[in-house]
């Protein structure tokens, strides 16, 4: 169904190809995962794939040839090639061209003109299958998860032979995941040929059939599945894979109010347990003066409660995970904290109260998307600009890390004089979470901070999230990435539908 | 049939909406037209109030009530220079804004596909209509990554009066750099997957609910005519109050 005959590809004004000779099949009915570090060329591949490399990318050179359901990409028009192949991005919402689940599913249907009976009776299959919140919901109130559903459904509404998933489950919480398998599962046993480029691969271990390692643009190793799951951890770190981590047991943080989900065996509202494990500061509670302190806050959003919270306590020095299904109000929780979004309630800092525009002062965060947060001309100059607003405000003592020792310590130095915005996805996620911690702020929010991140990566990251918190600030890390959270978190607060 | 496919829920039929767009700026903005701006105000809020807009319906009106003010009564009271050109902008801005009040109903109302097929219908160039409808998309997208890129500026303390007043230019840099990035970034995966679904393809589209005019539309028009001839009513009756 897909095969690949020494593929390489550079970008235009690229000094070295971004793939070379690249040999590949995929059948149909099999599921392949690529993976992979961050920059090593997985969503490339998958653009080879898709057709968008050559025809979305004017001025680059490919080698080699690309066959997918027998058309040669490179030589038949870009509808033909999304006639047979389906494609689901990392971030859904930013696939959506319409609003509503119905006609997002409808829309490649209808402009591959197909007869409007038969796109009725296909959309109306398709949104029977999923959640029923979800069939007349607007596209953009849906969580991350349901989104993901109709990404996949608008990808496949028009039975395409061909589906490939560029990051699927990077912003997904655990039961999202369980959706996201069963449907990789459900196109599986249609007989669909599925690439997955992932970094993720615990929740694949049952549907790959195998398993393909890039590094630097080539194939690194390669593995059937069974013989991938019987590889030792020595060998996936080698290949700076994700191994099996058992989730993160963690005890839970001082919170209470209709938001708290409740711990396992206990009732409605978590209640500080002291420690449950050998984590990082688990057994002694700080005093709640010390750190961020929320009492009473409430929010709505459209005219929905999305968060309410009758306590919360982050201790300064500590970590603190806030977990949850997509679309509880993390992200939410997140802005008010930082400022950026206005609610009832009060919080408090060090046991002074802030008001909002005090908050914002006070406030760090590494947002989804971190592109959004890049200013400076260079990677070292972005550095030094976190750092220069860290020590106008620097509390007496304090003393900003050396910019050379942040930028080894990410694995940024060779990078340093290059703009921000040329880095790969993984290296300005590692820029930006070094410029929070460098913000010398007393509240550092991290919000899904090692998507795209492989396992190499992920230590650095923890050990600046660690960093921040030991400055000393109240630290809320917003993961699924259980990984990360067995790494960096202290606690955790879970939050539920209020 | 589930409540998304339901065609009863999808209102006006966007050919109505870009005729109303285009039929009253024509009005509005031609020599004469001051006479339908107290019209088209109406028609932008009353639209507003049907989709539950009250913020909008609201702000458009105070918004014609403060330019009036500035436009007729200011320099009526306080003959001068200065109140001159202000009643001069005024005048104009007027008219901007009674349509920019219907036209922001349209954009609201009218999903890119909806416009793409409407533009279709009327046989207008597949380049035309892809790009109307990408561009009816885009809009969305840059107001949602300028926002967040204003938050993260705000959080670095790179905001603010005092910042803007003293280095300007760096100022604009910093904000206009990353929006524009995010932006780019966010439309490329937009046109890669919509691309890849058939936009632009040179197949002949079909829609899942073709077009059709339906009793929304008619109860339009005849609100459109009966506010359209109550203006020219008012002009000739009201002469020496009426806007022009």
């Amino acid at each position: 169904m897909i095969r690949l005959e020494a593929v390489g590809w550079t970008f235009p004004h690229a000094d070295a190809p971004a793939l070379r000779g690249i040999d590949l099949t995929v059948a149909a009915g099999e599921l392949v995962v690529i993976c992979g570090a961050s920059g090593s060329g997985k969503s490339t591949l998958l653009r080879t794939m898709n057709g968008l490399i050559p025809h979305f990318s004017e001025g680059g050179v490919l080698t080699g040839s690309v066959t997918v359901g027998g058309l040669a990409t490179a030589e038949v028009e870009l509808d033909q090639l999304g006639l047979v192949t389906g494609t689901v991005l990392q971030h859904p919402r930013r696939q959506f061209f319409t609003d509503t689940v119905a006609q997002e599913i409808a829309f490649a249907m209808e402009n591959f003109g197909l007869a409007p009976a038969d796109i009725r009776a296909r959309v109306g299959q398709l949104v029977a299958e999923l959640p029923s919140t979800a069939g007349s919901a607007a596209l953009r109130w849906l969580s991350g998860g349901l989104q993901q559903q109709v990404a996949i459904a608008a990808a496949t509404a028009h039975r395409p032979r061909v589906v490939l998933f560029d990051e699927p489950s990077s912003n997904l919480a655990s039961d999202a995941v369980g959706r996201l398998s069963a449907a990789l599962a459900s196109l599986k046993a249609q007989g669909l040929a599925v690439v997955v480029a992932e970094h993720r691969l615990r929740y694949l271990s049952g549907l790959a059939d195998r398993v393909i390692v890039l590094r630097d643009g080539t194939v690194e190793a390669e593995w059937p599945a069974a013989e991938f799951q019987a590889l030792p951890d020595a060998v996936l770190a080698e290949h700076g894979l994700r191994g099996e981590v058992r989730p993160a047991v963690l005890p839970p943080a001082e919170a209470s109010g209709p938001s708290v989900a409740p711990e396992a065996g206990a009732g409605r509202s978590a209640r500080p347990s002291g420690g449950q494990s050998g984590q990082p500061g688990a057994g002694h509670l700080p005093k709640a003066g010390a750190g961020l302190e929320l009492e009473g806050v409430r929010c709505r959003l459209g005219g929905r409660l999305v968060l309410d919270l009758d306590r919360a306590v982050f201790p300064a020095g500590q970590v603190t995970a806030v977990r949850g299904p997509n679309g509880v109000g993390k992200s939410t929780l997140a802005r008010i904290v930082t400022g950026l979004q206005k609610a009832e309630g009060t919080v408090r800092l060090g046991g002074r109260p802030l008001t909002r525009r005090a908050r914002q002062r006070s406030s760090a965060i590494v947002m989804q998307d971190p592109q959004r947060q890049l200013f400076a001309d260079s990677v070292r100059a972005e550095i030094e600009l976190a750092a220069s607003a860290s020590s106008s405000k620097a509390r007496p003592g304090a003393r900003p890390p050396a910019t050379a020792a942040v930028l080894d310590a990410l694995d940024l130095a060779d990078l340093a004089e290059r703009h921000p915005l040329s880095l790969s996805g993984g290296q300005t996620q590692r820029l930006v979470v070094a410029a929070a911690r460098l913000s010398g702020r007393g509240i550092v929010v991290f919000d899904e901070p090692s998507s795209g991140v492989d396992r190499r990566h992920l230590r650095s990251i923890s050990n600046q999230i660690r960093a921040a918190a030991a400055s000393p600030a109240a630290v809320l890390l917003i993961s699924h990435d259980e990984d990360l959270l067995a790494q960096a978190a202290d606690r955790h607060l879970t939050l539920q539908t209020p | 049939m589930p409540d998304a496919l339901n065609p009863g829920l999808r209102g006006l039929d966007p050919r109505t909406g870009l005729a109303l767009v285009v039929l009253v700026s024509a009005a509005v903005m031609s020599p004469t037209g001051l006479r339908f701006v107290p019209a088209a105000v109406a028609l932008g809020a009353g639209l507003a109030v049907a989709e539950r807009a009250w913020r909008r319906g609201g702000g458009l009106v105070l918004a014609a009530a403060g330019l009036w003010l500035g436009g007729w009564p200011l320099p009526a009271a306080w003959p001068g220079a200065v109140t001159a050109v202000v009643a001069l902008a005024c005048q104009f801005t007027i008219r901007l804004v009674a349509c920019v009040g219907v036209g922001w109903h349209v954009i609201g109302q009218s999903s890119p596909t909806a416009m793409s097929a409407a533009l279709r219908a009327w046989r207008a160039p597949r380049a035309i209509a892809v790009t109307l409808a990408v561009m009816l998309r885009f809009f969305p997208v840059v107001v949602g990554e300028a926002r967040a890129v204003a938050d993260a500026m705000r959080l670095r303390g790179l905001a603010g009066g005092r910042g803007l007043l003293r280095h300007p230019w760096l100022s604009l840099e910093r904000f206009a750099v990353p929006m524009t990035a995010a932006s780019l970034r966010a439309t490329e995966d937009l046109s890669a997957s919509a691309a890849l679904r058939g936009l632009g393809s040179r197949r002949r589209p079909t829609a899942m609910f073709p077009l059709r005019f339906g009793a929304a539309d008619l109860m339009l028009a005849l609100a459109v005519a009966a506010l359209a001839a109550a203006s020219l009513a008012a002009s000739a009756l009201l002469a020496p109050w009426w806007l022009a």
